[in-house]
């Protein structure tokens, strides 16, 4: 188009809209501040008078930059007079140096007119939208025309109604039913709907309402939103990074599907996940859950710095923390103060005190693991719990306990340093030669008398000595770590309350002076098992040692440090780790909730804070995310970003009405937000597309129709599975590998193979799919999942070539559409089998052109086979005898699976 | 308001429907090209079309339609060599005599302080350099032995030889090269590229991906897509098994029935289209189009047995193996094809000296061999055929390497071996508007740090961004409420190098 007809369009509209403005407002009409002149600020000023740039020392973020002296030594803005308010002058200006914004398009009559009315009516200042708690709205009356449509079924439907009627819109018909069920349950359980169920609501045996609820009841609810979650949890069961090796983390993933499945309100879900292990006597689950903020990436390459990706994690919670829960990307404020939104560069640093208390340090262990052991051992350890209870104290028996649990607390001897004859061993143990030794300072071992010790050693072993403070200091351990390959060892220690410098030194005249004796990643002081001289003692000290070198399973989770091992947290000056500047203490940013002095200062603490009804963000995120992800957009678009960029929100009564209702009425429970959104008109409507709603609303920001999405990643391979007969039901456990092509893993490390999956392995719905972040499935890819490195908000839905070519020719999909084809075999006639498979397949009735052209498809593949019946030897390399029959019926079911009503619902 | 947001949509509609019937009309040669389409297309969304383009495309049927980049361009096509592992400069392009005469001696404490080494510990001594230089070339610019048949070439290439990164670890090395930050999840250079220019040829993936020996250390995320949408990742053509997966008919359903399959899908989708009128559905039916003829173009194109003996030698192919100069042919073949970037990757540029393949003097000449004459052909090649001018070649690794003989755990390596090093590496470039025979940068006496002309990463990407036409600090996308830039916030073009 050319740019003059826009030009055109444009200033005849501004002229109608000013002469709107002038004649419809009152002179004397409040200018809001948030609505009007925020976003004016935001768009034409910010990006020069900003958080980063501040030209002229003009910044326009907070109101007390806004209000002071800058650099021309007066206030830019004069409260009460406009006139003679620079900022109005500079806005007049015709000299292009003079005139604001500089070299830019200048603001309109409009922009000018806002600014020169608020200065005027004392310019007050304000706060965005987002920051406000969110108001209990009323419901907006609606004309009756939306009651005889039928489109008023939930309170949602009044606001959505409202905003129609701004527009002229009307509603479309309800969906027929057919569409509604298949769309409600690809949207609330990722499948289709099971065929009795289907049948039971199209025959009116159940209602909407029911077939809903039946949905949000099945185990499947939970698979399909985990998918929704994994992704912004960012988990995968690898490390990352350059090695990727394999992590062992996909107890977190089931937690996550049982969570969902339980209905677990969102406020509870979130303080788990953030901080489950500060939780009072937390059990299994809660801190399995913690393992949501230990699906960072970790670093085992040699020559890393453990305590740079050890910081690098902790950065990424901080910026993960506030992509999930509060729509902020903060990640800008580790350098400078926020661009756009207030946040100060200085609160970046307090909140990441909150997360800057974990054990974990980036070792190739991923301690703290949530250690589970075998139900038998479990007994075992039951018993000399009980043992510990009769003969110790209450302190003792809960330090054995956690560490049991989870081996905690410990030191890790990458930590060493001052190193003679030794270093740190693939940058990540102590190695020592023989003579050599190393300071670890600053130990408190809580005049425990147990030293544990996680090595190995080669042949000869080493003779290791601990002494306090330095090479003439006291003995407090002496032992030969003998030969072994990794283990937990046990060594007796001197018990010292104080906190010392440990001396560590190796003796071991046996081996080449240029050869490592011993490899050390942990030292770990515990109290003696009580009871000591008791008959039994030492079955039980030994039973000990062994069942800790025995865990069943391995989780990483949080765990926060003792007192005696807190991390101070300082500011990096420009967000460099290495250059620290003022020590900061833990706290939350100033434009949001106010802190409530009864919670903990530490992650409960902050997850309380977040999931307070204070909070102006938390529930509108969710609120926004879910809504996405039912309807495709979200009522504030820019779903990662809620703030001073984002987009208004299209519906801002509704967005706060739904959150207040969530947190007061819903009580947090995911499931009855989805259910209100489901059994709402607005949901329910046909998706079809007349002319006029195309040109009105194009990308259905109103909702005069119903959502037609594709189908995600996750959903195609479900799909096609379930509708083949081949979807496994197996739920939980650890990853699998259905098939994908030779070549795809590059580099494979030990034991680093894709192996595909046997039995009903291979068919298990996707989101057991192993993950490896490096190379994640490339099928899901092609469909747009990403490769959670990092958090992802959304995923962007494309439309490509290869997704064709996946869907077509994918030996996973040509496998279903086999097995779908072979169980309509016998049937009486072609065209049933077709007029069947297609029904399934799409849960609608063939009409006659579509039947044919299916039938035309069949009739060519049978010519074709019978001309070149050698074409059907090893046929789709699917190892199975086929006659031309099921050959061209398998082609009509590739061909049906592939249709763009099978892979998205409308 | 709201009145004249219809005028704009109404305008918008009607340029989206002449552009796009246009196109569909031209592009859809097989079935269905002449089917009746319905009169509504949805306008781009805000950000298919980078704001900066001054095309009045509409990429609702197809997000790859080829569009103009702001300014003119030097270059069509970019073809990116880069040595996975990183290729000590050393021994093949830095010439430094004085370190020769230092071999052996400790290294001088001061080069130590403040640094930090992958793998050195303790005091290393100074390694000479393994390999002979000579100069060539009218440029006189000096060459390895290692590399005998880029003395041909010599003259058409500008060196970087001060190129400095502030990443020492493979992984977050090659992402800050590609992506332009250490960290994951930003756009790859060859992902912006055919998000800003889109692709000439629609048969055939715009961004292409060819590895040899390994894929990179940090994975697939060097040739992903970030944030853009992911249409615009690269698509790992493979030399071995589908050159591009799922490319291939499956066995037993011949191209005729494959068409059956399509136009039977095909007409099914338009159907449906007539019905609920959404053009989303006009999409799908493209790309299958695309796809069907993509299994036609790209095996054709991934086919090197169809070039001339001569083309073959004077690359040095082994057919049917997955190599280096394989991809270099390859990589010609997509360019002469209209491919927008083609992206190779050469593994085993590693060289610790922990072994006799990782030795700078014995393994890395057989590295060296890998490709000196496939670099070589290729140059020639696309000159022979006037495409070396609307081409540019880049060849790198993602750092460098040390000056000092690699010591390990306190162990000189058995072999001759360097570690890595960020402070001082060589990079080239070739082709479309690079100023012949230049030289930009020197690196100190002992090649350890950039004394004159230092370069970063974020420069180098400005400067190939500028071959294609853009701005680097004005090419965008906004995402999270900002908008984000290759470069982030850093980089200038490298004027010096341009013609």
């Amino acid at each position: 188009m050319k740019k003059s007809i826009y030009l055109n369009i444009f200033a005849g509209i501004l002229l109608v809209s000013f002469i709107l403005i002038f004649f419809g407002l009152k002179p004397a009409e409040k200018v809001d501040f948030s609505t009007q002149v925020k976003p004016i600020l935001n768009k034409r000023c910010i990006s020069c008078h900003g958080g980063v740039k501040k030209n002229a020392g003009l910044s326009f973020l907070f109101q007390e930059e806004a209000m002071s002296v800058t650099e021309s030594g007066y206030p830019v803005i004069l409260p009460g007079n406009a006139k003679k308010s620079l900022l109005i002058q500079k806005l007049h200006e015709t000299d292009p140096e003079q005139r604001m914004p500089y070299q830019k398009e200048p603001l309109s009559k409009k922009e000018i007119e806002i600014l020169t009315r608020w200065i005027d009516q004392g310019a007050e200042w304000g706060e965005h939208w987002a920051y406000n708690i969110p108001k209990k709205e009323i419901l907006p009356e609606v004309g009756n025309e939306f009651k005889t449509l039928g489109f008023l079924r939930q309170p949602i439907d009044y606001f959505v109604a409202a905003r129609m009627e701004d527009l002229r819109l009307s509603p479309n018909q309800m969906a027929d039913k057919e569409i509604l069920a298949r769309r409600v349950a690809f949207d609330l359980t990722g499948l289709p709907p099971a065929r009795a169920l289907f049948d039971a609501f199209i025959y009116d045996k159940i209602s909407y309402e029911n077939l809903v609820d039946s949905l949000l009841n099945s185990k499947g609810y939970g698979e399909k939103w985990a998918s929704w979650w994994l992704d912004l949890a960012r988990y995968a069961d690898t490390k990352g990074y350059e090695k990727d090796p394999g992590r062992s983390i996909w107890q977190y993933r089931d937690w996550v599907i049982r969570a969902l499945n339980d209905n677990m309100p969102y406020d509870t879900f979130s303080i788990e996940q953030l901080a489950g292990d500060l939780l009072p006597n937390p059990s299994a689950d809660q801190l399995i859950a913690t393992a949501f903020h230990r699906n960072t990436m970790s670093n085992d390459e040699g020559g890393t710095d453990d305590e740079e990706f050890r910081v690098a994690s902790v950065i990424d919670r901080v910026n993960t923390t506030f992509d999930v829960w509060q729509s902020t990307t903060i990640s800008c404020v580790q350098c400078h103060s926020h661009p756009y939104d207030p946040i100060k560069h200085n609160e970046y640093y307090k909140l990441m005190a909150f997360f800057n208390n974990s054990r974990d340090e980036d070792t190739p262990d991923e301690a703290p693991n949530f250690r589970i052991y075998s139900d038998e051992n479990e007994k075992r350890i039951a018993s000399i719990l009980r043992w510990s209870a009769r003969h110790g104290n209450k302190k003792i028996i809960q330090d054995l306990q956690k560490f049991f649990k989870y081996l905690e607390p410990k030191y890790q001897l990458h930590n060493c340093e001052e190193f003679v004859n030794g270093e740190l061993s693939d940058s990540k143990y102590l190695g020592l030669r023989d003579n050599g030794s190393a300071y670890l300072k600053n130990v408190n071992t809580q005049g425990n008398t147990n030293l544990y010790l996680y090595y190995t050693a080669g042949p000869m072993g080493t003779e290791i000595t601990i002494r306090n403070g330095n090479a003439e200091g006291e003995i407090l351990a002496k032992f030969p770590a003998k030969k072994s390959k990794w283990t937990i060892a046990k060594v007796p220690f001197k018990s010292v309350t104080e906190t010392i410098d440990l001396y560590i030194e190796s003796q071991n005249d046996g081996i080449n002076a240029l050869r490592t004796g011993s490899k050390i990643l942990w030292f770990a002081f515990v109290p003696e098992l009580p009871g000591k001289g008791e008959i039994g003692f030492n079955k039980i000290e030994n039973e000990l040692l062994k069942l800790i070198n025995n865990p069943e399973s391995l989780t990483p989770i949080m765990i926060e440090n003792p007192m005696h091992m807190q991390r101070g947290t300082h500011v990096f000056d420009r967000g460099d780790w290495t250059s620290k500047g003022e020590e900061v203490r833990a706290g939350t940013p100033e434009f949001l909730n106010n802190w409530n002095n009864e919670w903990e200062k530490n992650r409960l603490g902050l997850a309380k804070w977040m999931v307070s009804n204070e909070n102006p963000l938390t529930a509108r995120t969710l609120i926004n995310r879910v809504w996405y992800q039912l309807f495709g957009r979200g009522i504030v678009s820019t779903i990662e970003d809620m703030g001073t960029q984002s987009d208004p929100p299209s519906h801002p009564a509704l967005l706060d009405w739904m959150s207040v209702n969530f947190m007061e009425s819903q009580d947090w429970k995911l499931k009855s937000l989805m259910r209100s959104i489901v059994l709402s008109g607005t949901y329910r409507q046909s998706s079809k597309i007349n002319k006029e709603k195309q040109q009105i609303d194009p990308k259905n920001e109103y909702y005069a129709r119903g959502p037609k999405l594709r189908m995600s990643a996750e959903e195609i391979r479900d799909q096609t599975l379930a509708i083949s007969g081949l979807l496994s039901k197996k739920m939980y456990g650890l990853g699998v590998m259905p098939p994908q092509p030779d070549g795809i893993w590059g580099h494979a490390y030990m034991g680093d193979l894709w192996k595909v999956s046997e039995g009903e392995d291979r068919y298990r719905r996707a989101v057991y799919t192993y993950f490896k972040r490096t190379s994640p499935y490339p099928s899901f890819m092609t469909f747009d999942a990403g490769s959670r490195e990092v958090c992802a908000v959304r995923r962007l839905p494309t439309n490509t070539p290869l997704q064709a070519l996946v869907t077509l020719n994918d030996p996973v999909y040509l496998e279903a559409a086999m097995n779908f084809a072979k169980s309509h075999l016998e049937l009486n006639s072609v065209e049933d089998a077709i007029k069947m498979m297609y029904n399934k397949a799409t849960f609608k009735k063939i009409d006659a052109q579509k039947l044919e052209v299916l039938k035309e498809l069949y009739d060519a593949a049978i010519s074709e086979y019978e001309e070149y019946p050698a074409a059907l030897d090893g046929f789709l390399n699917l190892k199975e005898i086929t006659d031309k029959k099921l050959a061209a019926l398998t082609l009509v079911a590739n061909a049906i699976m592939n249709l763009d009503e099978f892979l998205t619902h409308a | 308001m709201e009145n004249y947001k219809k005028l704009i949509q109404e305008q918008l509609l009607t340029n989206a429907q002449v552009n796009s019937r246009r196109h569909f009309l031209k592009d859809c040669t097989l079935g269905i090209g002449g089917l009746a389409l319905g009169s509504f297309l949805q306008s781009c969304s805000p950000n298919a079309i980078p704001k900066n383009n001054y095309s009045n495309v509409d990429r609702t049927l197809n997000p790859l339609t080829p569009l103009a980049p702001p300014f003119a361009p030097k270059v069509k096509s970019v073809i990116y060599l880069h040595m996975v592992g990183a290729p000590s400069q050393l021994e093949m392009f830095d010439y430094k005599p004085a370190l020769q005469k230092l071999h052996n001696q400790k290294c001088p404490k001061s080069l130590l302080e403040g640094k930090k080494f992958a793998f050195i510990r303790g005091e290393p001594t100074m390694l000479g350099p393994q390999a002979s230089f000579s100069q060539a070339g009218e440029s006189g610019n000096w060459i390895s032995e290692y590399l005998p048949h880029f003395k041909k070439v010599i003259d058409d290439v500008a060196f970087l030889k001060a190129v400095h990164t502030d990443q020492f670890n493979h992984g977050p090395a090659q992402l800050l090269m590609h992506t332009g930050s250490a960290r994951f999840g930003r756009p790859s250079l060859g992902s912006w590229a055919t998000y800003g220019l889109g692709t000439e040829n629609q048969n055939l993936p715009g961004f292409v991906v060819l590895s040899s020996g390994g894929t990179p250390d940090a994975g697939k995320s060097v040739w992903g897509n970030g944030f853009l949408p992911s249409v615009y990742q690269g698509v790992q053509c493979r030399s071995k098994g589908d050159p591009v997966l799922y490319i291939k008919d499956p066995k037993g359903v011949s191209r005729g029935l494959k068409k059956d399959i399509v136009a039977a899908i095909n007409s099914i989708n338009h159907q449906e289209f007539l019905k609920y009128e959404d053009p989303e559905v006009l999409s799908r039916i493209n790309q299958y189009e695309m796809a069907y003829r993509m299994q036609i173009t790209v095996p054709e194109v991934m086919d090197i047995n169809s070039e001339p003996e001569s083309i073959k030698e004077m690359y040095g192919v082994k057919p049917g193996e997955e190599s280096f100069a394989n991809n270099c042919l390859l990589a010609r073949k997509m360019v002469e094809e209209g491919v927008r970037f083609v992206q190779l990757y050469d593994w085993g540029w590693d060289t610790h000296g922990t072994n006799h393949d990782t030795s700078v003097d014995l393994g890395l000449r057989n590295k060296c061999r890998e490709i000196d004459r496939p670099i070589t052909a290729l140059l020639l090649d696309l000159k022979q055929r006037g495409l070396l001018d609307e081409t540019l070649i880049v060849w790198g690794g993602e750092f460098g390497r040390t000056p000092m003989q690699e010591t390990r755990e306190g162990k000189t390596n058995k072999f001759r071996g360097r570690d890595h090093h960020g402070d001082a590496f060589t990079m080239w470039m070739a082709g479309g508007g690079i100023k012949k025979g230049a030289l930009h940068g020197a690196t100190d006496e002992i090649g350890f740090s950039g004394i004159e002309g230092r370069v970063s990463v974020h420069d180098v990407q400005a400067t190939i961004l500028h071959l294609l036409g853009f701005d680097h600090e004005q090419f965008t996308y906004d995402y999270q409420g900002r908008p984000f830039r290759l470069t982030d916030v850093a980089g200038s073009v490298i004027h010096e190098i341009l013609a």
